[in-house]
Protein backbone atom coordinates (compact mmCIF):
# COMPACT_ATOMS: atom_id res chain seq x y z
CA UNK A 1 0.00 0.00 0.00
CA UNK A 2 1.27 3.42 -0.89
CA UNK A 3 1.49 5.90 1.93
CA UNK A 4 0.15 9.35 1.29
CA UNK A 5 2.90 11.89 1.28
CA UNK A 6 2.01 14.20 4.10
CA UNK A 7 5.44 14.55 5.62
CA UNK A 8 5.77 18.24 6.29
CA UNK A 9 9.44 18.17 5.26
CA UNK A 10 8.61 16.95 1.77
CA UNK A 11 5.73 19.34 1.29
CA UNK A 12 8.03 22.21 2.23
CA UNK A 13 10.57 21.01 -0.30
CA UNK A 14 7.91 20.85 -2.98
CA UNK A 15 6.71 24.33 -2.03
CA UNK A 16 10.24 25.66 -2.29
CA UNK A 17 11.19 23.76 -5.41
CA UNK A 18 8.17 24.53 -7.55
CA UNK A 19 8.75 27.05 -10.33
CA UNK A 20 5.89 29.26 -9.29
CA UNK A 21 5.60 31.93 -6.62
CA UNK A 22 3.46 31.05 -3.61
CA UNK A 23 2.61 33.70 -1.03
CA UNK A 24 0.06 33.39 1.75
CA UNK A 25 -1.38 36.55 3.29
CA UNK A 26 -3.99 37.38 5.91
CA UNK A 27 -6.69 40.08 5.96
CA UNK A 28 -4.12 42.77 6.78
CA UNK A 29 -1.92 41.69 3.87
CA UNK A 30 0.74 40.33 6.24
CA UNK A 31 2.82 37.52 4.84
CA UNK A 32 2.45 34.01 6.29
CA UNK A 33 4.20 31.97 3.64
CA UNK A 34 6.96 32.88 1.19
CA UNK A 35 8.30 30.10 -1.00
CA UNK A 36 11.64 29.54 -2.71
CA UNK A 37 10.54 31.13 -5.99
CA UNK A 38 9.72 34.35 -4.11
CA UNK A 39 13.02 34.25 -2.21
CA UNK A 40 15.12 33.87 -5.32
CA UNK A 41 13.29 36.50 -7.36
CA UNK A 42 12.78 39.11 -4.66
CA UNK A 43 16.10 38.64 -2.86
CA UNK A 44 14.16 38.62 0.43
CA UNK A 45 14.66 35.57 2.61
CA UNK A 46 11.77 33.82 4.32
CA UNK A 47 12.76 35.48 7.62
CA UNK A 48 12.79 38.90 5.99
CA UNK A 49 9.33 38.38 4.53
CA UNK A 50 7.28 36.45 7.10
CA UNK A 51 5.13 38.59 9.36
CA UNK A 52 5.68 41.72 7.29
CA UNK A 53 3.04 43.59 5.39
CA UNK A 54 3.42 43.09 1.65
CA UNK A 55 3.11 46.84 1.04
CA UNK A 56 6.04 47.61 3.34
CA UNK A 57 8.29 45.28 1.38
CA UNK A 58 7.05 46.29 -2.09
CA UNK A 59 6.09 49.93 -2.10
CA UNK A 60 5.21 49.94 -5.77
CA UNK A 61 2.37 47.44 -5.51
CA UNK A 62 -0.84 49.52 -5.81
CA UNK A 63 -2.20 49.36 -2.29
CA UNK A 64 -5.86 50.25 -2.80
CA UNK A 65 -6.26 47.98 -5.78
CA UNK A 66 -4.70 44.92 -4.15
CA UNK A 67 -6.60 45.49 -0.91
CA UNK A 68 -9.90 45.52 -2.85
CA UNK A 69 -8.94 42.38 -4.68
CA UNK A 70 -7.96 40.48 -1.55
CA UNK A 71 -11.05 41.74 0.24
CA UNK A 72 -13.25 40.26 -2.48
CA UNK A 73 -11.70 36.85 -1.84
CA UNK A 74 -12.28 37.08 1.92
CA UNK A 75 -15.80 38.37 1.51
CA UNK A 76 -17.13 36.41 -1.47
CA UNK A 77 -14.99 33.30 -0.86
CA UNK A 78 -14.11 33.34 -4.53
CA UNK A 79 -10.97 32.98 -6.57
CA UNK A 80 -9.51 36.15 -8.08
CA UNK A 81 -7.09 36.59 -10.94
CA UNK A 82 -4.74 38.99 -12.64
CA UNK A 83 -3.58 38.51 -16.19
CA UNK A 84 -0.37 39.89 -17.70
CA UNK A 85 -2.38 41.22 -20.63
CA UNK A 86 -4.09 43.81 -18.45
CA UNK A 87 -1.60 44.09 -15.61
CA UNK A 88 1.89 42.97 -16.66
CA UNK A 89 3.01 42.02 -13.15
CA UNK A 90 2.15 42.09 -9.47
CA UNK A 91 5.69 41.74 -8.13
CA UNK A 92 8.39 43.84 -9.80
CA UNK A 93 10.74 40.97 -10.61
CA UNK A 94 13.50 40.77 -13.17
CA UNK A 95 13.10 37.90 -15.63
CA UNK A 96 15.78 35.30 -16.18
CA UNK A 97 16.41 35.82 -19.84
CA UNK A 98 19.00 38.58 -20.02
CA UNK A 99 20.41 37.16 -23.25
CA UNK A 100 17.31 36.52 -25.27
CA UNK A 101 14.63 38.81 -24.02
CA UNK A 102 13.18 42.04 -25.37
CA UNK A 103 11.43 42.98 -22.12
CA UNK A 104 12.74 44.32 -18.84
CA UNK A 105 10.58 42.61 -16.25
CA UNK A 106 8.89 39.31 -15.54
CA UNK A 107 5.33 39.05 -16.84
CA UNK A 108 3.04 37.34 -14.35
CA UNK A 109 -0.34 35.66 -14.18
CA UNK A 110 -1.57 35.56 -10.60
CA UNK A 111 -4.30 33.53 -8.92
CA UNK A 112 -5.77 34.40 -5.53
CA UNK A 113 -7.03 31.25 -3.78
CA UNK A 114 -9.23 31.36 -0.67
CA UNK A 115 -7.94 29.16 2.20
CA UNK A 116 -10.82 28.07 4.42
CA UNK A 117 -10.73 27.28 8.12
CA UNK A 118 -12.88 24.68 9.88
CA UNK A 119 -15.78 27.11 10.16
CA UNK A 120 -15.78 27.44 6.38
CA UNK A 121 -14.60 31.04 6.51
CA UNK A 122 -11.67 32.34 4.52
CA UNK A 123 -8.72 32.66 6.89
CA UNK A 124 -5.92 33.29 4.43
CA UNK A 125 -5.47 34.05 0.80
CA UNK A 126 -2.84 32.19 -1.20
CA UNK A 127 -1.41 34.09 -4.18
CA UNK A 128 0.29 32.03 -6.87
CA UNK A 129 2.58 33.89 -9.25
CA UNK A 130 3.27 32.31 -12.61
CA UNK A 131 6.12 33.52 -14.78
CA UNK A 132 4.56 33.98 -18.24
CA UNK A 133 7.35 36.08 -19.74
CA UNK A 134 7.80 33.61 -22.64
CA UNK A 135 4.13 33.78 -23.58
CA UNK A 136 4.18 37.57 -23.30
CA UNK A 137 7.25 37.85 -25.53
CA UNK A 138 5.68 35.65 -28.22
CA UNK A 139 2.52 37.69 -28.04
CA UNK A 140 4.43 40.98 -28.26
CA UNK A 141 6.47 39.74 -31.24
CA UNK A 142 3.30 38.52 -32.93
CA UNK A 143 1.69 41.91 -32.39
CA UNK A 144 4.75 43.72 -33.80
CA UNK A 145 4.73 41.42 -36.83
CA UNK A 146 1.05 42.10 -37.38
CA UNK A 147 1.67 45.84 -37.21
CA UNK A 148 4.59 45.57 -39.63
CA UNK A 149 2.53 43.55 -42.11
CA UNK A 150 -0.25 46.09 -41.82
CA UNK A 151 2.22 48.93 -42.43
CA UNK A 152 3.69 47.15 -45.44
CA UNK A 153 0.28 46.49 -46.93
CA UNK A 154 -0.30 50.25 -46.97
CA UNK A 155 3.11 51.29 -48.20
CA UNK A 156 4.73 51.52 -51.61
CA UNK A 157 8.08 49.74 -51.44
CA UNK A 158 10.16 52.09 -53.60
CA UNK A 159 9.01 55.41 -52.13
CA UNK A 160 7.68 54.40 -48.70
CA UNK A 161 4.70 56.63 -49.50
CA UNK A 162 1.20 55.22 -49.09
CA UNK A 163 0.34 52.91 -51.97
CA UNK A 164 -2.57 53.63 -54.25
CA UNK A 165 -5.20 51.58 -52.44
CA UNK A 166 -4.40 53.03 -49.04
CA UNK A 167 -4.14 56.56 -50.39
CA UNK A 168 -7.59 56.17 -51.97
CA UNK A 169 -8.84 54.82 -48.67
CA UNK A 170 -7.57 58.01 -46.98
CA UNK A 171 -9.26 60.11 -49.64
CA UNK A 172 -12.57 58.30 -49.12
CA UNK A 173 -12.30 59.08 -45.42
CA UNK A 174 -11.62 62.76 -46.11
CA UNK A 175 -14.49 62.98 -48.61
CA UNK A 176 -16.95 61.55 -46.10
CA UNK A 177 -15.57 63.90 -43.46
CA UNK A 178 -16.32 67.03 -45.53
CA UNK A 179 -19.66 65.56 -46.56
CA UNK A 180 -20.65 65.23 -42.93
CA UNK A 181 -19.00 68.17 -41.21
CA UNK A 182 -18.38 70.49 -44.17
CA UNK A 183 -15.00 72.17 -44.55
CA UNK A 184 -12.59 72.20 -47.48
CA UNK A 185 -10.73 69.51 -49.33
CA UNK A 186 -8.43 69.74 -52.33
CA UNK A 187 -6.27 67.18 -54.06
CA UNK A 188 -3.24 67.44 -56.34
CA UNK A 189 -2.30 64.85 -58.95
CA UNK A 190 1.32 65.13 -60.08
CA UNK A 191 3.05 63.41 -62.98
CA UNK A 192 6.77 63.55 -63.79
CA UNK A 193 7.33 64.89 -67.33
CA UNK A 194 8.84 62.61 -69.97
CA UNK A 195 9.58 59.96 -67.39
CA UNK A 196 9.48 57.18 -69.97
CA UNK A 197 12.39 58.73 -71.84
CA UNK A 198 14.50 58.78 -68.62
CA UNK A 199 13.89 55.06 -68.28
CA UNK A 200 14.65 54.46 -71.94
CA UNK A 201 17.80 56.60 -72.09
CA UNK A 202 19.36 55.95 -68.67
CA UNK A 203 17.84 52.65 -67.55
CA UNK A 204 15.37 51.61 -64.92
CA UNK A 205 17.76 52.08 -62.01
CA UNK A 206 18.08 55.74 -62.97
CA UNK A 207 14.29 55.90 -63.24
CA UNK A 208 13.95 54.44 -59.74
CA UNK A 209 16.36 57.03 -58.39
CA UNK A 210 14.33 59.82 -60.01
CA UNK A 211 11.14 58.47 -58.41
CA UNK A 212 12.85 58.22 -55.01
CA UNK A 213 14.33 61.72 -55.18
CA UNK A 214 11.08 63.27 -56.44
CA UNK A 215 9.31 61.64 -53.49
CA UNK A 216 11.81 63.17 -51.08
CA UNK A 217 11.29 66.61 -52.63
CA UNK A 218 7.52 66.17 -52.59
CA UNK A 219 7.61 65.17 -48.91
CA UNK A 220 9.61 68.27 -47.99
CA UNK A 221 6.95 70.46 -49.59
CA UNK A 222 4.00 68.97 -47.66
CA UNK A 223 2.53 69.94 -44.32
CA UNK A 224 1.94 67.33 -41.61
CA UNK A 225 -1.74 67.12 -42.39
CA UNK A 226 -1.21 66.56 -46.14
CA UNK A 227 -1.34 62.97 -47.29
CA UNK A 228 0.92 61.93 -50.15
CA UNK A 229 0.70 58.67 -52.05
CA UNK A 230 2.20 56.96 -55.07
CA UNK A 231 -0.73 56.65 -57.43
CA UNK A 232 0.96 54.83 -60.28
CA UNK A 233 4.37 54.56 -61.99
CA UNK A 234 5.40 58.21 -62.03
CA UNK A 235 2.11 59.65 -60.84
CA UNK A 236 1.62 60.93 -57.31
CA UNK A 237 -1.44 62.09 -55.40
CA UNK A 238 -1.64 64.54 -52.51
CA UNK A 239 -4.66 65.07 -50.26
CA UNK A 240 -4.82 68.56 -48.77
CA UNK A 241 -7.43 68.69 -46.00
CA UNK A 242 -8.83 72.09 -45.02
CA UNK A 243 -7.29 73.71 -48.10
CA UNK A 244 -8.95 75.65 -50.91
CA UNK A 245 -7.76 76.09 -54.52
CA UNK A 246 -5.53 79.07 -53.66
CA UNK A 247 -3.84 77.17 -50.86
CA UNK A 248 -3.36 74.16 -53.10
CA UNK A 249 -1.88 76.38 -55.84
CA UNK A 250 0.75 77.62 -53.38
CA UNK A 251 1.70 74.07 -52.38
CA UNK A 252 1.67 72.86 -55.98
CA UNK A 253 3.90 75.73 -57.12
CA UNK A 254 6.34 74.99 -54.29
CA UNK A 255 6.51 71.36 -55.43
CA UNK A 256 6.87 72.28 -59.11
CA UNK A 257 9.75 74.70 -58.41
CA UNK A 258 11.53 72.35 -56.01
CA UNK A 259 11.51 69.58 -58.59
CA UNK A 260 12.54 71.87 -61.45
CA UNK A 261 15.51 73.30 -59.52
CA UNK A 262 16.72 70.05 -58.01
CA UNK A 263 19.68 68.12 -59.30
CA UNK A 264 19.04 64.42 -59.20
CA UNK A 265 22.36 62.65 -59.57
CA UNK A 266 22.71 59.09 -60.80
CA UNK A 267 26.07 57.50 -61.68
CA UNK A 268 27.68 60.94 -61.47
CA UNK A 269 25.26 62.25 -64.02
CA UNK A 270 22.77 65.02 -63.21
CA UNK A 271 19.24 64.29 -64.40
CA UNK A 272 16.89 67.20 -64.99
CA UNK A 273 13.29 66.52 -64.11
CA UNK A 274 10.10 68.58 -64.22
CA UNK A 275 6.56 67.80 -63.17
CA UNK A 276 3.04 68.74 -64.23
CA UNK A 277 0.33 69.13 -61.63
CA UNK A 278 -3.47 69.16 -61.68
CA UNK A 279 -5.67 70.43 -58.84
CA UNK A 280 -9.32 69.72 -58.00
CA UNK A 281 -11.38 70.84 -55.07
CA UNK A 282 -14.31 69.11 -53.43
CA UNK A 283 -16.78 71.91 -54.10
CA UNK A 284 -19.90 70.09 -55.28
CA UNK A 285 -21.69 68.16 -52.57
CA UNK A 286 -22.07 64.51 -53.41
CA UNK A 287 -19.22 64.02 -55.86
CA UNK A 288 -17.42 60.77 -55.31
CA UNK A 289 -13.84 60.05 -54.55
CA UNK A 290 -13.34 58.71 -58.09
CA UNK A 291 -14.91 61.83 -59.61
CA UNK A 292 -12.59 64.04 -57.59
CA UNK A 293 -9.54 62.10 -58.79
CA UNK A 294 -10.87 62.25 -62.33
CA UNK A 295 -11.19 66.06 -62.14
CA UNK A 296 -7.64 66.43 -60.87
CA UNK A 297 -6.52 64.10 -63.67
CA UNK A 298 -8.30 66.28 -66.25
CA UNK A 299 -6.53 69.35 -64.85
CA UNK A 300 -3.25 67.43 -64.98
CA UNK A 301 -3.92 66.60 -68.65
CA UNK A 302 -4.46 70.31 -69.36
CA UNK A 303 -1.13 71.11 -67.68
CA UNK A 304 0.57 68.51 -69.88
CA UNK A 305 -1.18 69.94 -72.90
CA UNK A 306 -0.05 73.49 -71.99
CA UNK A 307 3.58 72.44 -72.33
CA UNK A 308 4.32 70.59 -69.05
CA UNK A 309 6.22 71.89 -65.97
CA UNK A 310 3.12 73.85 -64.95
CA UNK A 311 -0.04 73.69 -62.87
CA UNK A 312 -3.73 73.73 -63.83
CA UNK A 313 -6.82 73.70 -61.60
CA UNK A 314 -10.06 72.00 -62.63
CA UNK A 315 -12.76 74.52 -63.52
CA UNK B 1 -25.77 9.48 -28.38
CA UNK B 2 -28.01 9.30 -25.35
CA UNK B 3 -30.49 12.01 -24.60
CA UNK B 4 -30.64 13.01 -20.98
CA UNK B 5 -33.79 14.41 -19.49
CA UNK B 6 -34.84 15.67 -16.09
CA UNK B 7 -37.92 14.24 -14.38
CA UNK B 8 -40.33 16.76 -12.96
CA UNK B 9 -39.08 16.10 -9.42
CA UNK B 10 -35.47 16.48 -10.45
CA UNK B 11 -36.20 19.73 -12.23
CA UNK B 12 -38.13 21.16 -9.29
CA UNK B 13 -35.36 20.20 -6.90
CA UNK B 14 -32.61 21.69 -9.07
CA UNK B 15 -34.69 24.82 -9.59
CA UNK B 16 -35.19 25.20 -5.84
CA UNK B 17 -31.47 24.71 -5.12
CA UNK B 18 -30.59 27.25 -7.80
CA UNK B 19 -33.10 29.76 -6.45
CA UNK B 20 -31.54 29.55 -2.98
CA UNK B 21 -28.06 29.87 -4.46
CA UNK B 22 -29.01 32.94 -6.50
CA UNK B 23 -30.64 34.57 -3.50
CA UNK B 24 -27.39 34.25 -1.61
CA UNK B 25 -25.40 35.40 -4.62
CA UNK B 26 -27.51 38.56 -4.96
CA UNK B 27 -26.96 39.26 -1.30
CA UNK B 28 -23.16 38.87 -1.51
CA UNK B 29 -23.02 41.03 -4.62
CA UNK B 30 -25.07 43.78 -3.04
CA UNK B 31 -22.77 43.86 -0.01
CA UNK B 32 -19.61 43.81 -2.07
CA UNK B 33 -20.59 46.23 -4.85
CA UNK B 34 -22.79 48.37 -2.61
CA UNK B 35 -25.56 48.39 -5.15
CA UNK B 36 -28.70 46.30 -5.21
CA UNK B 37 -28.40 43.49 -7.74
CA UNK B 38 -31.47 41.65 -8.88
CA UNK B 39 -30.93 38.11 -10.12
CA UNK B 40 -33.62 36.52 -12.24
CA UNK B 41 -35.01 33.09 -11.45
CA UNK B 42 -32.53 30.76 -13.15
CA UNK B 43 -33.76 29.19 -16.34
CA UNK B 44 -32.71 25.56 -16.31
CA UNK B 45 -32.77 23.23 -19.28
CA UNK B 46 -30.95 20.29 -20.75
CA UNK B 47 -29.98 20.89 -24.36
CA UNK B 48 -28.42 18.87 -27.14
CA UNK B 49 -25.48 20.24 -29.10
CA UNK B 50 -27.63 21.26 -32.03
CA UNK B 51 -30.00 23.28 -29.85
CA UNK B 52 -27.52 25.36 -27.92
CA UNK B 53 -27.47 28.32 -30.30
CA UNK B 54 -31.24 28.50 -30.66
CA UNK B 55 -31.71 28.08 -26.91
CA UNK B 56 -29.64 31.16 -26.33
CA UNK B 57 -31.06 33.12 -29.22
CA UNK B 58 -33.16 35.37 -27.03
CA UNK B 59 -30.33 36.36 -24.77
CA UNK B 60 -29.46 39.47 -26.72
CA UNK B 61 -31.00 41.30 -29.62
CA UNK B 62 -29.89 39.65 -32.84
CA UNK B 63 -27.07 41.50 -34.56
CA UNK B 64 -26.39 43.68 -31.53
CA UNK B 65 -22.68 43.59 -30.73
CA UNK B 66 -21.83 42.12 -27.34
CA UNK B 67 -18.79 41.68 -25.11
CA UNK B 68 -18.31 38.15 -23.85
CA UNK B 69 -16.10 36.91 -21.02
CA UNK B 70 -15.70 33.21 -20.26
CA UNK B 71 -14.34 31.25 -17.34
CA UNK B 72 -13.96 27.51 -16.74
CA UNK B 73 -14.76 25.90 -13.45
CA UNK B 74 -13.91 22.51 -11.98
CA UNK B 75 -15.02 20.46 -9.09
CA UNK B 76 -12.29 20.87 -6.49
CA UNK B 77 -13.15 17.54 -4.92
CA UNK B 78 -12.71 15.60 -8.11
CA UNK B 79 -16.33 14.53 -8.35
CA UNK B 80 -17.81 14.49 -11.77
CA UNK B 81 -20.54 16.97 -11.08
CA UNK B 82 -20.26 20.67 -11.67
CA UNK B 83 -17.61 21.34 -14.20
CA UNK B 84 -18.03 23.39 -17.29
CA UNK B 85 -17.81 26.89 -18.65
CA UNK B 86 -19.46 30.08 -17.50
CA UNK B 87 -20.07 32.89 -19.95
CA UNK B 88 -21.10 36.45 -19.16
CA UNK B 89 -22.64 38.49 -21.96
CA UNK B 90 -22.65 42.29 -21.76
CA UNK B 91 -23.92 44.95 -24.09
CA UNK B 92 -21.11 47.29 -25.13
CA UNK B 93 -22.46 50.26 -23.16
CA UNK B 94 -23.26 48.06 -20.20
CA UNK B 95 -19.70 46.85 -19.93
CA UNK B 96 -18.50 50.41 -19.39
CA UNK B 97 -21.10 51.14 -16.74
CA UNK B 98 -20.37 47.94 -14.88
CA UNK B 99 -16.63 48.53 -14.79
CA UNK B 100 -17.34 51.59 -12.68
CA UNK B 101 -18.65 49.48 -9.85
CA UNK B 102 -15.20 48.28 -8.93
CA UNK B 103 -13.00 50.48 -6.84
CA UNK B 104 -12.98 54.23 -6.44
CA UNK B 105 -11.49 56.65 -8.94
CA UNK B 106 -8.00 56.38 -7.57
CA UNK B 107 -7.72 52.63 -7.74
CA UNK B 108 -10.02 52.09 -10.69
CA UNK B 109 -8.41 49.57 -12.96
CA UNK B 110 -8.46 49.78 -16.71
CA UNK B 111 -11.82 48.79 -18.23
CA UNK B 112 -10.76 45.39 -19.53
CA UNK B 113 -9.27 44.44 -16.21
CA UNK B 114 -12.28 45.54 -14.22
CA UNK B 115 -14.56 43.73 -16.65
CA UNK B 116 -12.58 40.53 -16.00
CA UNK B 117 -12.79 41.18 -12.27
CA UNK B 118 -16.51 41.81 -12.28
CA UNK B 119 -17.14 38.78 -14.50
CA UNK B 120 -15.11 36.62 -12.14
CA UNK B 121 -17.19 37.89 -9.22
CA UNK B 122 -20.57 37.47 -10.96
CA UNK B 123 -19.64 33.96 -12.01
CA UNK B 124 -18.12 32.78 -8.77
CA UNK B 125 -20.81 33.99 -6.40
CA UNK B 126 -23.43 32.10 -8.39
CA UNK B 127 -21.40 28.96 -8.84
CA UNK B 128 -20.12 28.90 -5.26
CA UNK B 129 -23.73 29.16 -4.12
CA UNK B 130 -24.76 26.33 -6.39
CA UNK B 131 -21.78 24.23 -5.30
CA UNK B 132 -22.65 24.80 -1.67
CA UNK B 133 -26.22 23.60 -2.28
CA UNK B 134 -24.82 20.52 -3.99
CA UNK B 135 -22.42 20.03 -1.11
CA UNK B 136 -19.21 20.44 -3.02
CA UNK B 137 -16.56 23.07 -3.73
CA UNK B 138 -15.25 24.55 -6.99
CA UNK B 139 -11.97 25.75 -8.45
CA UNK B 140 -11.77 28.29 -11.24
CA UNK B 141 -9.36 29.13 -14.00
CA UNK B 142 -8.69 32.73 -14.99
CA UNK B 143 -11.41 34.51 -16.96
CA UNK B 144 -10.66 35.20 -20.60
CA UNK B 145 -12.02 37.72 -23.08
CA UNK B 146 -13.92 35.65 -25.64
CA UNK B 147 -14.76 38.57 -27.86
CA UNK B 148 -15.59 42.24 -28.12
CA UNK B 149 -18.11 43.63 -30.53
CA UNK B 150 -19.07 40.14 -31.66
CA UNK B 151 -22.52 38.70 -32.22
CA UNK B 152 -23.92 36.39 -29.59
CA UNK B 153 -24.27 33.66 -32.20
CA UNK B 154 -20.51 33.62 -32.79
CA UNK B 155 -19.92 32.42 -29.25
CA UNK B 156 -21.46 28.99 -29.50
CA UNK B 157 -19.99 27.08 -32.34
CA UNK B 158 -22.26 24.06 -32.38
CA UNK B 159 -20.38 22.46 -35.25
CA UNK B 160 -17.31 22.03 -33.10
CA UNK B 161 -18.75 21.24 -29.68
CA UNK B 162 -17.59 17.94 -28.28
CA UNK B 163 -20.50 17.02 -26.03
CA UNK B 164 -23.98 15.59 -26.62
CA UNK B 165 -26.05 16.92 -23.74
CA UNK B 166 -25.45 19.86 -21.50
CA UNK B 167 -27.16 21.43 -18.57
CA UNK B 168 -27.76 25.05 -19.43
CA UNK B 169 -28.52 27.58 -16.71
CA UNK B 170 -29.29 31.19 -17.63
CA UNK B 171 -29.40 33.99 -15.12
CA UNK B 172 -30.04 37.66 -15.76
CA UNK B 173 -28.52 40.32 -13.51
CA UNK B 174 -30.03 43.77 -13.22
CA UNK B 175 -28.14 46.50 -11.40
CA UNK B 176 -30.39 48.94 -9.63
CA UNK B 177 -30.15 52.64 -10.55
CA UNK B 178 -28.27 51.94 -13.78
CA UNK B 179 -30.83 50.08 -15.91
CA UNK B 180 -27.82 47.94 -16.69
CA UNK B 181 -28.20 44.23 -17.07
CA UNK B 182 -26.12 41.31 -18.22
CA UNK B 183 -26.57 37.60 -18.67
CA UNK B 184 -24.75 34.64 -17.20
CA UNK B 185 -24.86 31.32 -18.98
CA UNK B 186 -23.53 28.17 -17.33
CA UNK B 187 -22.86 25.21 -19.58
CA UNK B 188 -22.10 21.88 -17.98
CA UNK B 189 -21.62 19.04 -20.44
CA UNK B 190 -22.31 15.27 -20.38
CA UNK B 191 -20.57 13.84 -17.29
CA UNK B 192 -21.37 16.93 -15.33
CA UNK B 193 -25.09 16.55 -16.06
CA UNK B 194 -25.03 12.92 -14.92
CA UNK B 195 -23.18 13.93 -11.77
CA UNK B 196 -25.67 16.65 -10.97
CA UNK B 197 -28.63 14.36 -11.59
CA UNK B 198 -27.07 11.79 -9.23
CA UNK B 199 -26.60 14.45 -6.58
CA UNK B 200 -30.16 15.70 -7.01
CA UNK B 201 -31.41 12.10 -6.63
CA UNK B 202 -29.50 11.79 -3.35
CA UNK B 203 -31.17 14.92 -2.06
CA UNK B 204 -34.59 13.73 -3.23
CA UNK B 205 -34.05 10.37 -1.49
CA UNK B 206 -33.49 12.13 1.80
CA UNK B 207 -37.00 13.54 1.78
Amino acid sequence: MIEKLEDHKFLTRILNGINCGIVVIDKDINIHSWNGFMVSHSGLSEEQALGHCLFDLFEKIPRRWLTNKVQSVFMLKNFAFTSWEQRPYLFPFYHNRPATSIVDHMYQDCTFIPLFNQENNVEYVCITIQDVTDTAIYQILLQQTKEEIERQSKTDGLTQLYNRSHWEECLRREVSRVERYEGELTIIMMDLDHFKSINDRLGHLAGDEVIRESTRILRDCLRNSDIGGRYGGEEFGVILPETDIDGALVTAERIRQAIETSDIVFNNKAIKVTASLGIAMYDVAGISCDQLIDRADQALYQAKHAGRNCIRAFE
Amino acid sequence: MTTLELTEDQRDCLQELSNIAMGQAGDSLARFLEVFVHLSVPKIQIVQTSQVSSSLKNISEPGLPVIVVGQSFYNAQGQKSLHGEAIVIYSESGADTLSNFLGDDESKPETDESLMDISNILISVCLNGLAEQLDTRLSFSAPTMIGKGISCNDVFNSGKLSWDNALLIEINYTFESTEMSCNLVLIMPDESVEGIIAKVNEILDEF
